[in-house]
């Protein structure tokens, strides 16, 4: 007997246009069978042996389509291997609430905490921690020497550009006052103050202390805790999106992924800066071959250049407001075309990492003559961040049939520097702008980056829709985008992106039954609260998911 | 203070697409000499090495017959080096083929900051027939400019295709570009590895006096290159305070392009490892020097026809 279960819920948003609203949604083998009335989904159960079930598990909830992010990183769930430290709340993939640490001695204090029960000679690591919520002081090698002085210490900051260590492990990198290193930050008195910028100054702290993002991404541990992120802020479909992909670790998250209790779809994605254009092309067809109903594979990651607040995106006339131009191009251009040309010829999907306005360029430039040379209809590649596009390059995304995800989450972290510093008042007010690309017809995601700015779709769909920075601006107000337009960006949006469209991203009929679960309604509710609402968990493929609490 | 320099040197080519570098890597793994040469190929590199070279291969690493190594960067500068670093045996010398583009000091400095590197130099190679188009380039011109900017060597490769006044031209063109930096001529990266990669002076030991001019102990004279370079010798009991040497080596004279010796400060008269590659010098404290030495020890390398050994001996005997 066919085992049909009828969802009633207080709202159902289904992201299509015929049927927006229903209150009852009927699914079978893990497929939506219908949506609409009780009455009309009902009718289902007259065809044959059906056993109709009805389930008010959601009479007073709200279901949305499960979230799909764009744009996220594994790492996201191991990072939580090491000690929370940030200024906001947030919740662990086993759902411990971290409080947010608000000044120094909250963080010297929750290390202590984590001293004392570590083993002797382990090492200790904390992340998250923003200075840029810190106006009083710096935190320094000195505060952490309150922690401890025998055991070396590492505080890597939330942007991953910067990390502040004790006294010990300072000694271990031998830093001292003869260290001429840049990056190595020193007081007035000549003495290294603790706080190591970029990769150069990092890279002697990290080896020696056996700081390893790349490893988090890749043990199993860390593959289960990121299902958890996932799952946690409604997200039923998530990208990977950088990753080697050796073939024992695509076994590892075919295993893990085809477990019935992993709770997200992940979709990881082909580091293509690892071998020639040619032999990623064969690589990636090759992994799309092994895709399962939870992992979906095939599709390429391109760099093109830095980032914006690191001065290191390629920006092009007049470049950066204030602050020295540090652009640099992770490929040559010329290389660039020939890696898009023959990705693009082999059918591959790409996603390409483009932030400053030259990379843009170059990059639409690069597609545009891929595609004249080999047409490739509904090839959907996207231009990922995309932060400084105008509406010219969003007109030519558009004839391209490039897809944009957009870094939302930047606005509300980063968009005061950009305003002040980076870019400058004009184009920081049309940073990551939603409201022309959709103008332009463009098709949109939005996306947290996770772990740089914490996986949460609601949250950047209010940072879409609200445009508020840290300290209250609103950036750029005609950028704004209306709620219902902020949720197709975090559904249907990027499951277009992912050519996952026909899947997953709306509530329809043949669709994998994939829900996000809210305790309100998100186009009723106060735009100023949507991040607020609280989730109960999600369904993937007809299962519930209610979030835990934690023991 | 190092007991002995058992850094790992880090040599870093740079240079635009089609500047020559695989040529010149090739040269390199070639005339290694007995050196274990461990080269990282950057991202979207193929690693093309000569057949023949070639011993046995595993995923992306090659090994050589000659004890070499060639290994794709894999995207990822930090494992790569952490991988070089942890290698038993460690490699001699590490080389590092950057992508075209790359900002030299984003690798430079983690030599600097790392405990077990020394960086041993940057070297930038120049396609003299296309440099004026690239600087030109809106996209591009930028990252070269600054590439030359870092280079301590600049190899002008495929000089056989231009003329004596064109080549000139390029070489004031350059200066103005990287002032400091020494320029060397070449064909199909040609560069004795005494120039790319420095001498192993605690191994080979001072080989020649001043005199001996281009003739001697490069292993590839076939090419015919080594009437292009001069070699200069001085030994004696020559202390210098710390201030007077660094005075005599910010005036370094023209057309030097590697400069390295063992000597002693009169402040403490203790030992120091001098070396120096284009206008850049590195002065390193020494528990003791190799047992060959027992006063000041210089050598250098220049380019013949601008590097005048007289000079260098007024330079450092006065």
């Amino acid at each position: 007997m066919v085992q049909t279960v009828v969802y009633a819920a207080k709202k159902i948003i289904t992201m299509t246009a015929n049927r927006p609203e229903a209150t009852h949604v009927a699914v079978r083998d893990g497929r939506v069978l219908a949506v609409g009335s009780l009455d009309e989904v009902a009718g289902w159960a007259s065809s044959g042996e059906d056993d109709l079930h009805l389930d008010e598990t959601f009479a007073d909830k709200v279901l949305l389509p499960g979230f799909v992010e764009g744009h996220a990183h594994m790492m996201a769930g191991g990072i939580w291997s090491y000690t929370y430290v940030g200024f906001q709340e947030r919740t662990s993939p086993d759902g411990e609430v971290w409080d947010g640490l608000e000044d120094i001695d909250a963080v010297i204090g929750r290390l202590r905490q984590i001293d004392a029960e570590l083993d002797a000679d382990a090492p200790l690591i904390a992340w998250g921690f923003d200075p840029i919520f810190f106006t009083v002081s710096r935190l320094n090698r000195f505060d952490l020497d309150k922690v401890s002085t025998s055991r070396p210490i590492a505080v890597m900051h939330s942007n991953f550009h910067l990390m502040t260590v004790n006294s010990r492990a300072l000694e271990m990198a031998r830093y001292d006052r003869d260290t001429n290193v840049m990056g190595v930050d020193r007081s007035e008195d000549g003495e290294p103050t603790g706080e190591l910028h970029e990769m150069a100054a990092m890279f002697p702290v990290m080896r020696r202390l056996g700081v390893d993002f790349r490893s988090l991404a890749r043990t199993e541990g860390g593959i289960r805790a990121y299902g958890k992120v996932c799952h946690r802020c409604g997200v039923t479909t998530a990208t990977d999106l950088i990753n080697d992909l050796p073939l024992e670790d695509v076994e590892i998250i075919a295993a893990i992924t085809g477990e019935e209790s992993y709770p997200a779809r992940l979709v990881p994605v082909l580091n293509a800066h690892t071998a020639p254009a040619d032999q990623i092309a064969a690589q990636a067809l090759k992994l799309r071959e092994k895709s399962t109903d939870k992992m979906r594979l095939g599709s390429i990651k391109i760099i093109t250049d830095g980032s914006i607040q690191g001065f290191t995106a390629r920006m092009r006339w007049p470049g950066y407001y204030k602050g020295p131009d540090h652009g640099i191009w992770n490929i040559p251009p010329e290389q660039l075309m020939i890696t898009f040309e023959t990705l693009n010829a082999a059918g591959v999907h790409m996603h390409i990492h483009v932030n400053g306005d030259e990379a843009s360029e170059v990059t639409i430039e690069g597609i545009a003559r891929a595609l004249t040379k080999n047409p490739n209809p509904d090839h959907r590649h996207v231009l990922q961040h995309c932060q400084l596009a105008d509406a010219a390059q969003f007109r030519r995304i558009r004839n391209l049939g490039l897809c944009v995800n957009l870094f939302a989450n930047h606005l509300y972290y980063f968009g005061d520097k950009h305003y002040e510093v980076t870019v400058g008042p004009e184009r920081a007010e049309r940073i990551d702008a939603c409201a022309t690309a959709l103008a332009e017809g463009v098709p949109l995601a939005i996306h947290s980056d996770a772990p740089v700015t914490p996986m949460g779709p609601l949250f950047t769909a209010w940072c879409a829709v609200n445009r508020l920075t840290v300290s209250g601006r609103v950036l750029g107000a005609a950028e704004r985008i209306p709620v219902e337009e902020a949720l197709r960006a975090i559904t249907i949006g990027p499951a277009y992106t992912l050519h996952m469209d026909h899947e997953v991203g709306s509530i329809e009929v043949g669709k994998k039954a994939d829900f996000a679960v809210l305790e309100e309604d998100p186009l009723t509710v106060d735009p100023l609260k949507l991040k607020d609402i609280g989730i109960w968990g999600t369904v993937l493929g007809g299962r519930l998911q209610p979030i835990s609490k934690p023991e | 203070m190092i007991e002995t320099d058992d850094r790992l040197p880090l040599t870093l080519i740079t240079g635009y697409l089609g500047a020559g570098k695989t040529t010149l890597v090739n040269h390199l793994l070639r005339n290694a000499a007995g050196r274990r040469v461990m080269v990282l190929v950057n991202d979207f590199g193929e690693i093309a090495i000569d057949a023949d070279l070639i011993e046995s291969q595993d995923g992306d690493s090659l090994t050589l017959a000659n004890g070499c190594i060639c290994c794709s960067m894999g995207g990822d500068l930090f494992y790569a080096l952490s991988d070089a670093l942890d290698r038993r045996p460690r490699p001699d010398h590490l080389v590092i083929e950057a992508s075209g583009v790359a900002d030299p000091t984003r690798i430079t400095e983690i030599a600097r900051a790392e405990p077990e590197l020394r960086l041993d130099g940057t070297i930038a190679l120049v396609d003299a027939g296309s440099f004026d188009a690239l600087i030109a380039d809106k996209h591009i011109g930028g990252s070269v400019e600054r590439q030359l900017a870092a280079s301590d060597l600049i190899v002008v490769n495929k000089s056989d295709l231009q003329s004596t006044d064109a080549l000139s031209r390029l070489e004031t063109r350059i200066a103005g570009v990287a002032p400091g930096a020494g320029q060397v001529i070449a064909q199909f990266g040609r560069v004795p590895l005494e120039v790319l990669l420095g001498r192993v002076v605690d191994t080979e030991g001072p080989k020649a006096p001043s005199s001996c001019g281009g003739h001697d102990h490069d292993h590839d004279h076939h090419h015919g290159h080594e009437d292009l370079y001069v070699r200069w010798f001085l030994s004696g009991d020559l202390p210098f305070s710390r201030s007077d040497l660094a005075a005599r080596l910010a005036v370094m004279p023209k057309g030097l392009l590697r400069l390295k010796g063992f000597l002693r400060l009169t402040e403490d008269k203790s030992w120091f490892l001098l070396q120096a590659v284009g206008a850049r010098a590195e002065l390193e404290p020494l528990a003791k020097p190799p047992e060959s030495v027992d006063e000041t020890t210089l050598v250098a390398i220049g380019v013949r026809g601008q590097l005048d050994p007289a000079e260098l001996n007024r330079l450092f005997s006065a």
